[in-house]
């Protein structure tokens, strides 16, 4: 009978790992669902423009630290907007990173979208217009249920890549 | 408040106590080793996790397939390593989880034993690592999304300057080299920290328990087996990262706070877990647990033999060279911040004996709030005068329920801080004086006892097989053991006293 009993024990304990193993199943997504993730760094234009410095004033540095411009250190802010045919999908203002505000800015939002057709436009804005975009694409795209479609900024070719 | 907490999860234990009794001796339950078989499932984890290792591929492209090969190809013995890997590692949590609660109701993590308790808080967080690292290793959806939601946690912290959940957009974008520090981390980085927290967990005590019973091994074991085999893990399909993962066959004993991510943000998610780790910090001041007075030694009655800190259950006495002059060479030293004041080394003293009548009774180590002196004194008090009825005296350990419930019973009680607290010539003392026809030890069972060896020590000594021994004159059978968990609810806690008492009568009519 105690045999049974610490049998019962174990198998009730098997029952309970067993099951919180796998159950119960957890919905990410939803089944008539896709996601859209934006991602990528991007260092804002300089907040100034880089000014050439006079033979006096080069003189005026120590021999190692002359330098023929004078550039500020700050970056504008990135201004990020994405939208599917009118509805704003991610609308953010993104901060350069480091203390001087000279580094890249980061940004990796996902976001649910229903499946089905959407035409995307993704704008962006780093020298520091309120209105107006210096980077900006469009395309019709096809998501599936499942599907995650990816935003990036190629520094290269300087445009978007969505695929 | 905190005193309401504990009586609650007293309670809600006793619930999980009792069905588990009936199928388990108290040696052999698994609430009472739950330290120990938290090490033997990682055992488990350990020797499964070398013969995985053996296959294991440590790139994105054959990593999975990998996997694969040891799920279907070899499901013999592969397959069962690889269910046997994730189901140990998932009992495990379990243990853990119960070991934590329990510790806090019985209120055994503040005064001495806040550095227990707080060197478990870092090993918690390890074996959680350990778990997410190695859902990852597999590769397949749940990795993938377990992958980017632990980047998404990573990127709120302000360590990286590139976001790292970046790097698993696309499969071309993700490195083979990202994937080797994964596998190196789960592999050898976190088990090298894990063996020395476990180490640094229990350096402190005295004898710990690492291994649970063969008995509970061999039940957890087969256990872990049969599970394996009736429901193997499996994989999700191999991750694409073109794709979401949607529905998750989902592992909540380590995976329960990525839904928080996504419910919440990663920054809340750090926020409640940094809050809790807090927490459980500060818990063993908050508030602090009153300081008892530690035990002393008298050099005058001390020869330094050495049994008192051999028995000390937490490592508090330390044997020193002696300072007094005398030809002993060593001496006891208590350290005042390890001492619990159970009175285990009273226990142990030879010169902790009741017949000492031309001295005070001093021994060489002492407990101040209940000397050996106030013991005796207590047993002299509570003596009856022999009657028709057989007297029986029971000692009962100070935090044990059984002892307070036959207490308000009426029966003879003299407490002691823990049974072992009560040197074995006290048994004879009380029976060839003749203060009572029986003797009656209560106490918290082995693994249980709020000072570990309680019952251990008592039994070993009442059989004579542990200095200071139990006198062959005192016979045995007039001395009754009961070893109850100290929340156990006893439903007739005269019952017990009552059998005593007719084993005596039985016993008293024979001669």
């Amino acid at each position: 009978m105690r045999l049974l009993a610490e049998i019962l024990a174990w198998a009730l304990f098997a029952l309970v790992v067993g099951a919180l193993s796998v159950w119960p199943r957890y919905e990410m997504l939803e089944r008539d669902d896709a996601l859209v993730t934006l991602t990528f760094t991007h260092a804002a234009q300089r907040v100034g423009e880089c000014r050439n410095l006079t033979q006096e004033e080069m003189n005026e540095l120590p021999p190692n630290m002359r330098r023929p411009s004078d550039c500020p250190r700050e970056r504008h802010p990135v201004r990020i907007e994405m939208r599917s045919a009118d509805r704003l999908l991610y609308g953010e203002i993104l901060l350069p990173s480091g203390i001087w505000s000279d580094g890249k800015a980061n940004i990796y939002h996902r976001v649910v979208v229903p499946a089905g057709v959407h035409d995307l436009f993704i704008g962006m804005n780093d020298s520091g217009g309120l209105s107006g975009f210096d980077f900006e694409a469009s395309r019709r795209v096809e998501l599936h249920p499942g599907r995650n479609l990816v935003i990036r900024f190629d520094e290269q070719s300087q445009s978007f890549l969505i695929r | 408040m905190i005193e309401h907490l504990h009586r609650l999860g007293r309670s809600a234990f006793e619930l999980l106590r009792r069905p588990l009794a009936r199928a388990f001796d108290s040696d052999q339950n698994p609430l009472n080793q739950l330290g120990a078989l938290t090490i033997f499932f990682s055992w488990i984890v350990l020797v499964s996790g070398v013969w995985l290792l053996i296959f294991f591929r440590t790139s994105v492209s054959a990593a999975f397939e990998s996997v694969e090969y040891l799920t279907h190809e070899q499901w013999y013995l592969g397959g069962v390593m690889r269910s046997l890997h994730r189901y140990a590692s998932d009992a495990l949590i379990i243990t853990i989880l119960l070991h934590v609660i329990k510790e806090f109701v019985f209120d055994r993590y503040r005064l001495n034993r806040w550095f227990n308790w707080v060197t478990g808080i870092p090993l918690v967080w390890m074996i959680f690592a350990l778990g997410i690292t190695g859902y990852w290793l597999v590769w397949d959806e749940l990795a993938q999304y377990v992958a980017i939601s632990t980047a998404e946690l990573l990127d709120a912290l302000p360590i990286f300057t590139n976001s790292m959940a970046g790097n698993f957009m696309s499969d071309e974008l993700l490195s083979n080299r990202f994937f080797t520090l994964m596998a190196f981390i789960h592999l050898i980085g976190l088990p090298i920290f894990l063996v020395f927290g476990i180490w640094l967990h229990v350096f402190r005590l005295n004898g710990p328990r690492i291994n649970p019973p063969r008995r509970l091994m061999a039940g957890a074991l087969l256990c872990m087996l049969l599970l394996s085999a009736i429901y193997p893990a499996i994989s999700h399909e191999k991750a694409n990262l073109a794709m979401a993962p949607q529905v998750l066959r989902f592992d909540w004993f380590y995976l329960h706070v990525y839904p928080l991510v996504q419910l919440w943000s990663p920054g809340s998610v750090w926020v409640l877990l940094i809050g809790i780790s807090t927490v459980l910090t500060l818990a063993p001041w908050a508030p602090p647990a009153r300081k008892t007075t530690v035990a002393v030694v008298d050099l005058d009655n001390c020869n330094g033999c050495k049994r008192c800190a051999d028995d000390c259950p937490f490592g508090a006495i330390e044997m020193v060279p002696r300072t007094d002059g005398t030809n002993y060479t060593h001496q006891p030293s208590v350290d005042e911040g390890l001492c619990i004041s159970c009175g285990i080394c009273v226990g142990a003293c030879p010169t902790a004996t009741p017949f000492r009548s031309r001295s005070a009774l001093v021994p060489g180590i002492d407990l101040p709030n209940q000397t050996a002196a106030d013991i005796r004194d207590d047993i002299t008090r509570n003596a009856e005068a022999p009657s028709d009825a057989p007297r029986v005296m029971v000692f009962g350990c100070r935090d044990d329920r059984q002892t307070k419930i036959l207490r308000s019973a009426g029966a003879n009680v003299v407490t002691v801080r823990c049974m072992a607290h009560l040197q074995p010539s006290y048994l004879d003392f009380v029976l060839s004086r003749n203060h009572a026809d029986g003797v009656m030890l209560l106490g918290c069972e082995n693994g249980n006892c709020n000072y570990r060896f309680g019952p251990e020590w008592t039994e070993a000594r009442v059989t004579r097989q542990r200095d200071p021994r139990l006198r062959k004159r005192t016979d045995t059978a007039r001395i009754a053991m009961g070893w109850l968990a100290p929340w156990a609810d006893i439903a007739n806690p005269t019952k017990r006293l009552d059998a005593f008492r007719d084993a005596l009568s039985k016993m008293d009519a024979k001669t």
